[in-house]
C-alpha cells in the first residue's frame, strides 16, 4: 500500500446495533485507481461502503486525500466528494429521471445557493449542473431519451445507469458501486463496467467496486481485497488474485 | 336546480377547510408514515395565538403572518422534540405519542385561554355576489382562494425549489436520500413545520365559523380524515379533492336525503372513510401499498 494514498482505511470497525459486521478492516487506494472488493454473500462488502459513505457508525481511522471522513455524516462526505451507488440502485421510482439525476448534485455548490437553487430545475441552461447532464449523456445516452419519464418505469439495466449516472452528477472524487451487475444480463453488465472503465480513465475518479463478478471486477480494476466475516483475508493487484487461482477458490468459492 | 347547485357551492365552501386540513395530514404522511391525530389540536391552538396577537392589537393580516411563522418554527421543533425520539418505533407507539399529543396541546390550549368560547374576526366581508340565481358568499370564496393558494405555493414549493425535490427525494427513498447529502432529518422537521403551517391556515379559516374553543377542530380533523381516505394519504391533490368531495358529499346528505337531517350528517365521513377502506384502501389518487424503506 502507498504512503500517499488517496482513499486509507485503517482498523475500519462498523456494524447494526449491537452486531458488529466489519472487525478491523484496512485497506489503501491510490488516486485514480479502481480497486475490487470480493468476497461471500453477508461478508460486509455492503457495510464496508456505508461505512465509507456514513450511512453506518464507525470506528477506526477513513481518509480521504488526507481530510478525516470517519465519523462523519453522510451529506458531509457527499461534500467531499464521496458518490455512493448503493446495491439495489436506491432509485427515486415517483420522481422523473432528470430529478434523480440533478438529485446527485444536490450538495454541490458550484455557484451562489440561490443561482444553484434554480439550476438544479434546470431553468436556466449553461450552468455547471447543466454541463454535467451532458456528459452524463455522452456516457448513457440511452437516459437522455427518458429523461421526463418516470424513474420506475425504466428497466433494471437502466435504472443501474441512471444509478451511477446520478452519481456522476457530484463529480466524485471517490465513486462506491455495490454490486452494479446485480440482477443483470450479461451484455449490459459489460456495457456498464466498459462505461465505469471509461469515466475512471477520462475523469480520474477512484472507483471502489463490490462485485459477485469477480471476473469482471478484476478486469478493470488494478487492485483487490477479499472480505470474509468482517476481515480481509486476501489482498493484491488484480493479475495475482486473477493467478491465484487456488486462493480464489478458496476465498470466493468459485473460479475467476 | 338552482337550490341544488347551492348546496353544492355551500359543500365546496366547507370542502376546502376539510381540505386544508387533510393536506397537513398528507404532508406529515408522506414523509414519516405517521398520521398525526394531533393535526387538528395543532390548527386549534395556532388560531387561538393568531386570537392572542388581534387580542394584542395587531391588524389581522399581520396576526396571520405571525401565526404562520410561529406554526412553522413550533412544527419543526414538535417533530424534534417529541417525534425524532420514537422514529422508527412501532407504529402503535408513534399513534400513541401523537394521540398523547392531542390530548396535551388541547388541555394546555384550555388552561392558557380557559374553555369558554371566544369571537374570532372573519377576515372576509358578509355579503354574497349573486350569479344566476346563486349566492356566492364572500366567506365561501374566500376561503377557497385561501385554499387553493396554498395549493398553489405548495405545487410551486415542490415541484420548483431545491428543497421541494429534497422534501419528494425523502418522501419517495429515505436512504437514498441520504446517499446524495439530503439532511433527512431537517427534511421531516421541515415537513412538520410545514404541516403545521397548512393547518394554522385551516384552523383560522374555520375558526371564524364555529367560535373559537379548544375543541372546535374535533369535527373538522373526522371530516379530514376521511377526506384523505378518500384521495389518497399520499397525495395532496387526493387531499384537496377528496375534502371538496367530502364536503359536497355531507352537505348534500344534510339537505336531501331525509332521515340524516343535520345531526346525522357527522355520520357521512365515517361512511365514507368505511367505504373506502372496504374498496380501494389506497385512496382515489393514492399509489398500492408500497414498502416504505
Ligand atoms: N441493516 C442491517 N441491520 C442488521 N444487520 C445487518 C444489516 N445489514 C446487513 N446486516 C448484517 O451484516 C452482515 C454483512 O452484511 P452485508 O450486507 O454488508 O454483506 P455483503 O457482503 O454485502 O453481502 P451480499 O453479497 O449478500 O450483498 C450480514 O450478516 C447481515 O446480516
Ligand atoms: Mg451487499
Amino acid at each position: 500500500m502507498s504512503e500517499n494514498a488517496f482513499l486509507t482505511v485503517t482498523d475500519l470497525r462498523a456494524g447494526y446495533g449491537g452486531a458488529r459486521v466489519l472487525h478491523g478492516v484496512s485497506l489503501a487506494v491510490g488516486q485514480g485507481e479502481i480497486c475490487a472488493i470480493l468476497g461471500p454473500n453477508g461478508a460486509g462488502k455492503t457495510t464496508l461502503l456505508r461505512a465509507l459513505s456514513g450511512m453506518v457508525r464507525v470506528r477506526g481511522d477513513v481518509r480521504l486525500d488526507g481530510a478525516d471522513l470517519s465519523g462523519r455524516s453522510p451529506d458531509t462526505i457527499a461534500r467531499q466528494g464521496v458518490a455512493h451507488v448503493p446495491e439495489g440502485r436506491g432509485t427515486f421510482m415517483p420522481l422523473t429521471v432528470e430529478e434523480n439525476l440533478r438529485l446527485g448534485a444536490f450538495v454541490r455548490r458550484d455557484r451562489r445557493s440561490l443561482r444553484g437553487l434554480r439550476d438544479l430545475r434546470g431553468r436556466r441552461g449553461g450552468s455547471a449542473v447543466d454541463a454535467d447532464l451532458e456528459r452524463v449523456h455522452t456516457y448513457f445516452p440511452v437516459l437522455k431519451t427518458r429523461l421526463k419519464q418516470v424513474a420506475g418505469s425504466l428497466s433494471g439495466g437502466e435504472q443501474q445507469m441512471l444509478a451511477i449516472g446520478r452519481a456522476l452528477m457530484l463529480r466524485p472524487r471517490l465513486l462506491l458501486l455495490d454490486e452494479p451487475s446485480l440482477g443483470l444480463a450479461p451484455m449490459v453488465t459489460q456495457e456498464l463496467f466498459r462505461i465505469v472503465r471509461a469515466v475512471n480513465e477520462e475523469e480520474r475518479t477512484t472507483v471502489v467496486v463490490v462485485e459477485q463478478n469477480a471476473h469482471l471486477a478484476l478486469s478493470i480494476a488494478q487492485q483487490a481485497h477479499v472480505l470474509e466475516s468482517g476481515r480481509i483475508v486476501l489482498s493484491g493487484s488484480a493479475e495475482q488474485i486473477r493467478a491465484d487461482e487456488q486462493v480464489a477458490q478458496s476465498y470466493l468459492g468459485y473460479r475467476v | 336546480m338552482a337550490g341544488f347547485l347551492q348546496e353544492i357551492v355551500e359543500g365546496l365552501g366547507a370542502g376546502a377547510i376539510y381540505a386544508s386540513l387533510a393536506l397537513a395530514l398528507v404532508l406529515i404522511y408522506q414523509f414519516t408514515g405517521i398520521v398525526n391525530f394531533a393535526q387538528g389540536e395543532l390548527a386549534m391552538f395556532s388560531a387561538y395565538i393568531a386570537w392572542q396577537f388581534m387580542a394584542a392589537g395587531l391588524p389581522f393580516w399581520l396576526a396571520l403572518v405571525l401565526t404562520l411563522a410561529v406554526s412553522f418554527v413550533g412544527g419543526m421543533l414538535i417533530e424534534r422534540v417529541v417525534i425524532r425520539p420514537v422514529e422508527g418505533a412501532p407504529e402503535l407507539t408513534v399513534v400513541i405519542v401523537t394521540v398523547g399529543l392531542f390530548i396535551f396541546v388541547n388541555a394546555a390550549a384550555g388552561w392558557i385561554w380557559s374553555f369558554l368560547i371566544k369571537d374570532f374576526p372573519n377576515p372576509f366581508p358578509g355579503g354574497a355576489i349573486e350569479a344566476g340565481g346563486l349566492s356566492l358568499g364572500y366567506s365561501t370564496l374566500g376561503i377557497m382562494a385561501v385554499v387553493g393558494v396554498v395549493m398553489g405555493l405548495l405545487y410551486l414549493l415542490f415541484q420548483h425549489t431545491k428543497v421541494g425535490l429534497g422534501m419528494r427525494a425523502v418522501a419517495s427513498n429515505p436512504s437514498s436520500a441520504r446517499l446524495v447529502g439530503i439532511r433527512v432529518g431537517w427534511t421531516l422537521a421541515l415537513g412538520w413545520g410545514l404541516a403545521a403551517t397548512v393547518g394554522a391556515v385551516s384552523g383560522i379559516l374555520v375558526a371564524p365559523l364555529l367560535f373559537l374553543e379548544p375543541n372546535m377542530m374535533g369535527g373538522v380533523l373526522i371530516y379530514a380524515f376521511a377526506a384523505a381516505t378518500l384521495g389518497g394519504f399520499d397525495s395532496p391533490v387526493g387531499a384537496v379533492v377528496g375534502g371538496l368531495v367530502v364536503g359536497v358529499a355531507e352537505t348534500l346528505a344534510g339537505a336531501y336525503v331525509g332521515f340524516i337531517g343535520s345531526d346525522l350528517k357527522v355520520g357521512v365521513p365515517l361512511v365514507i372513510i368505511l367505504f373506502i377502506l372496504l374498496l380501494r384502501p389506497q385512496g382515489l389518487f393514492g399509489r398500492a401499498a408500497v414498502e416504505r424503506a
